[in-house]
């Protein structure tokens, strides 16, 4: 019974870095495609198979693209401390590989994979740590160390534009992941749990994803998640007109890469926290439907589909992503503080409490109006995404009035009066 | 200049009206040309196979030439004006005295030191005998620096390649009637 | 020898004056002699732990515990703050994997969470803000190092003992640990007791008037902030409009 589930573990973990780092890879490609394409230029098509002439529409990019950064000359400049200058680079890398432990990416294979004789009779859970009740905490949790890589990075880098750029992005970080917890918060009250797993078995059971059901806590999740991954029109920490690299400025060769696909994969980490909180996972009405919620009995065809359609959310969000980054300018410093806290954390607050308000008295409020729960749920949560956008849009709290901020003279001193 | 100059005028923000607070429009409005633009034609030249198409090749700055006359002789006076219009300084030319009748002097040696040169065409513009002219060659390149200095000879095998799809100054206004320069 | 107190008492003098020694005094001689003493000492204390039955668990544990104690030594032995930070990061993972090890699944990943995530990234920024260098005196020299190496020592024997007291009671008087039940039984029964639902019906039903005392201190402490930071805005107001007065 040991060999099979420890073969299972080390199977899925190799899968999914296998995966991960292939499609890191395949996707700064895709993002040096549609920067391109948005550009109406045609985008990286040269590279293909190595040492021939075969093109393949440039898809050897990627290999290229790596052994160049494994050979390029790692320089470490004199003037770091080293230990923390080394430490930074991997403990981002790290915390960015450890969140998918949790995350599932399917449903269930039918247990038929092993040998009957090995005696496993359960179907097998397709997420590399299956059973951890506290998976939603624990992505929480792994992604926080993330601000480690970039604010040791930055310091140990000694570099004004480095050390500006780390604590402006660890501020940023930190100031989103209340949002990113409160639009999670919805999500686990409503389903009333911490696993993963759990909460898309619900969706699917339903057949109403939760962007239907809480739209403002889905806004909320979504842009937070932009923080948190960095991505434009949240990309402060590496503004390059103002900070040259920001926190990976003194950073080359395998060291800058590793911040990279760092970067990347937290933008894969959000879509799949996306598209598993608030587009139903791998469930798609009439396509996923056989099998069991949990995958008890499902059938290869059922397990495959299941796949096919997680990643394909996944895959949208990536380039929803990719997109969004040609289509908004960046946020000023104080604006992007001043959505985060003055924006964003109310809305998640109001769709928290919406939510508690709908766990406890739902029932009884769809009853008397006479409409199905979910129904009323959904349309409770449209109402609350106006209402919330209307109040926000009236207070206006990012428009600032940076005059007082032009204090060219102190009070005290003497002002000479020029007359007219 | 202080703050609370009377001169200074305080320029109000345009007001952003419902629309452009709730930031909704714009972003549609932002996603839709990103949009537009994700499935438009592509405008990239995939040179070496394309080429990229100049319009003009008269008014285009790229390798320079050194023109000849009629006799096939070099057109240059070697009167420095080029030498002197350059900001580069990148022409350097060797005067000697002209074994023909009708100059005074002719270049001895000519030579252009294509790196250093930035193709401002100001070597065009002065010119009193329209020898030097920049062409529409653009892609020129070479394994070192040295090979990068073009000399006379090099420069008049230019014009011999180009001179029929590019005819110099002279031949254009013989073709319109005048004569000197046009300015 | 055999009298596992002795043992540990000695571990306790020993550590007591390795760390002593190994804490920034000003001073780097005994540095070596302190890492060795305290190592010793450590090995001591490990020597005298239960068996835990099998070698994979006992590995596991071994290490986690060995980068708990060793970050945490090193916290208070490194000059520089920054780094004493990133000790103090690694001790807390090294907790986190213990709480995890002994099944506290949401000890673990709220002590991450709250410590690593947000305190000690806080502590970071004002260390990294205030002392980059860390060239201060008083960051380079800990205060009062002997009393507190020997009062954390002494503090780590007695507890120590404390728990060899539980360890070698007699084996009936132990009650057995409840099997976790199984996963399919977790996942569909939020009631079983090790579910994390468990542990927000102790905390919001048992102690419910703690967690909403803390609560309202923290939002106190919120709105103090708050006021600090309108009551300067105002200032700067009032300021500016005497200014504008006398203009």
């Amino acid at each position: 019974m040991l060999l099979p589930l420890t073969l299972e573990a080390l199977l899925k973990i190799a899968l999914l870095i296998a995966g991960l780092m292939t499609a890191a890879a395949y996707f700064v490609l895709l993002e040096r495609w549609i920067a391109a394409w948005v550009q109406d230029r045609l985008g990286p098509n040269r590279v293909g198979v190595p040492l021939t002439k075969i093109r393949l529409f440039g898809l050897g990019q990627p290999i290229a693209d790596g052994v160049k950064f494994l050979f390029k000359a790692e320089f470490t400049p004199g003037h770091v401390d080293k230990f923390i200058y080394f430490l930074a680079p991997m403990s981002i890398f790290a915390a960015a590989i450890l969140v998918f432990a949790v995350i599932p990416f399917g449903s269930a294979l039918p247990p038929n994979i092993f040998p009957a004789s090995w005696g496993v009779g359960e179907p097998i859970q397709l997420v590399a740590a299956p059973g951890i009740d506290v998976g939603m905490i624990y992505v929480f949790a792994v992604g926080s160390i993330a601000v480690y890589g970039v604010v040791l990075g930055g310091w140990a880098s000694n570099n004004k534009y480095s050390f500006l750029g780390g604590l402006r992005s660890g501020a940023q970080l930190i100031s989103y992941e209340l949002p990113l917890g409160l639009g999670i918060l919805g999500v686990v009250l409503a389903s009333g749990s911490l696993r993963l797993e759990t909460i898309i078995s619900q969706q699917a059971q339903s057949g109403a994803w939760n962007c239907f059901l809480q739209p403002l806590g889905f806004l909320v999740f979504a842009v937070a998640s932009f923080a948190e991954a960095g991505r434009l029109p949240f990309d402060l920490p590496e503004a390059e007109q103002e900070l040259v690299g920001g926190y990976h400025t003194e950073y080359s060769g395998i060291k800058l890469m590793m911040y990279l696909v760092a970067e990347f994969l937290h933008m894969i980490t959000a879509s799949f926290l996306i598209a598993i909180l608030f587009l139903g996972g791998w469930h798609f009405w009439g396509l996923t439907d056989g099998g069991g919620p949990d995958g008890n009995t499902v059938t290869w065809v059922v397990a495959v589909l299941r796949i096919i359609v997680l990643l394909a959310k996944v895959m949208a969000m990536i380039l929803f992503f990719m997109v969004v980054r040609w289509s908004w300018p960046r946020f000023r410093y104080d604006q992007l503080m001043d959505i985060g806290w003055k924006v964003m954390i109310p809305w998640g607050l109001a769709n928290l409490i919406a939510v508690a308000v709908w766990v406890e008295y739902g029932d009884r409020i769809a009853h008397s109006l006479g409409l199905p729960p979910l129904l009323c749920m959904g349309l409770c949560g449209f109402v609350i995404l106006l209402l919330g956008w209307y109040v926000a849009t009236k207070a206006d709290p990012t428009l600032n009035d940076n005059r007082p901020r032009r204090r060219l003279i102190s009070p005290d001193r003497h002002v000479e009066k020029i007359e007219v | 200049m202080n703050a609370n100059d009377k001169r200074i005028r305080w320029v109000k923000e345009p007001a952003l009206g419902m629309a452009g607070k709730s930031y909704l429009l714009l972003f549609v409005q932002g996603l839709a040309t990103t949009l537009k633009h994700l499935v438009s034609r592509k405008k990239t030249v995939q040179s070496p196979e394309e080429r990229h198409e100049i319009p003009d090749p008269i008014i285009y700055r790229g390798v320079h030439r050194l023109n000849r006359d009629e006799q096939g002789r070099v057109k240059c006076v070697a009167c420095f004006l080029c030498a002197t219009a350059c900001p580069a300084h990148c022409i350097d030319i060797v005067a000697a005295e002209s074994p023909w009748p009708d100059r005074e002097k002719y270049p001895q040696s000519f030579t252009i030191d294509e790196l250093r040169c930035i193709y401002c065409g100001l070597c065009e513009e002065a010119c009193p005998v329209d020898a030097i002219e920049l062409t529409s060659l653009y892609d020129l390149s070479g394994k070192s620096r040295e090979e990068m200095i073009f000399d006379k000879q090099k420069l008049l095998s230019i014009y011999d390649q180009t001179k029929d799809a590019e005819p110099t100054r002279t031949e254009r206004l013989k073709g319109e009637g005048g004569g000197g320069k046009a300015e | 020898m055999h009298d596992p107190h002795i043992i540990l008492i000695l571990t306790t003098l020993l550590g007591a004056v390795g760390l002593w020694l190994m804490l920034p005094r000003g001073t780097h001689r005994g540095r070596s002699v302190g890492i060795i003493l305290t190592a010793v000492a450590l090995g001591a204390g490990a020597s005298q732990l239960p068996y835990l039955g099998d070698w994979l668990t006992e590995s596991i544990f071994g290490v986690l515990a060995a980068v708990t104690v060793v970050s945490a030594a090193a916290t208070i032995a490194f000059r520089n703050p920054v780094y004493c930070a990133i000790w103090f990061g690694l001790t807390l993972l090294g907790t986190a994997g213990l709480f995890l090890f002994a099944g506290a699944q949401f000890l673990a990943v709220a002590t991450i969470v709250v410590y690593a995530g947000a305190i000690l990234v806080t502590f970071l920024f004002v260390l990294m803000l205030a002392q980059p260098e860390g060239k201060a005196a008083y960051d380079r020299v800990s205060w009062e190092a002997l009393l507190s190496a020997v009062l954390g020592m002494v503090f780590v024997g007695v507890l120590s003992m404390a728990i060899v007291g539980v360890f070698t009671a007699p084996r009936e008087a132990k009650e057995r640990p409840v099997a976790p039940p199984a996963a399919k039984e977790l996942a569909e029964n939020v009631l079983v007791p090790q579910h994390v639902a468990a542990l927000g019906t102790e905390l919001f039903g048992k102690h419910l008037i703690a967690v909403e005392v803390a609560g309202a201190l923290l939002l106190a402490a919120l709105v103090g902030a708050a006021v600090i930071v309108a009551q300067g805005k105002m200032e700067e107001k009032n300021e500016r409009n005497a200014q504008q007065k006398r203009d």
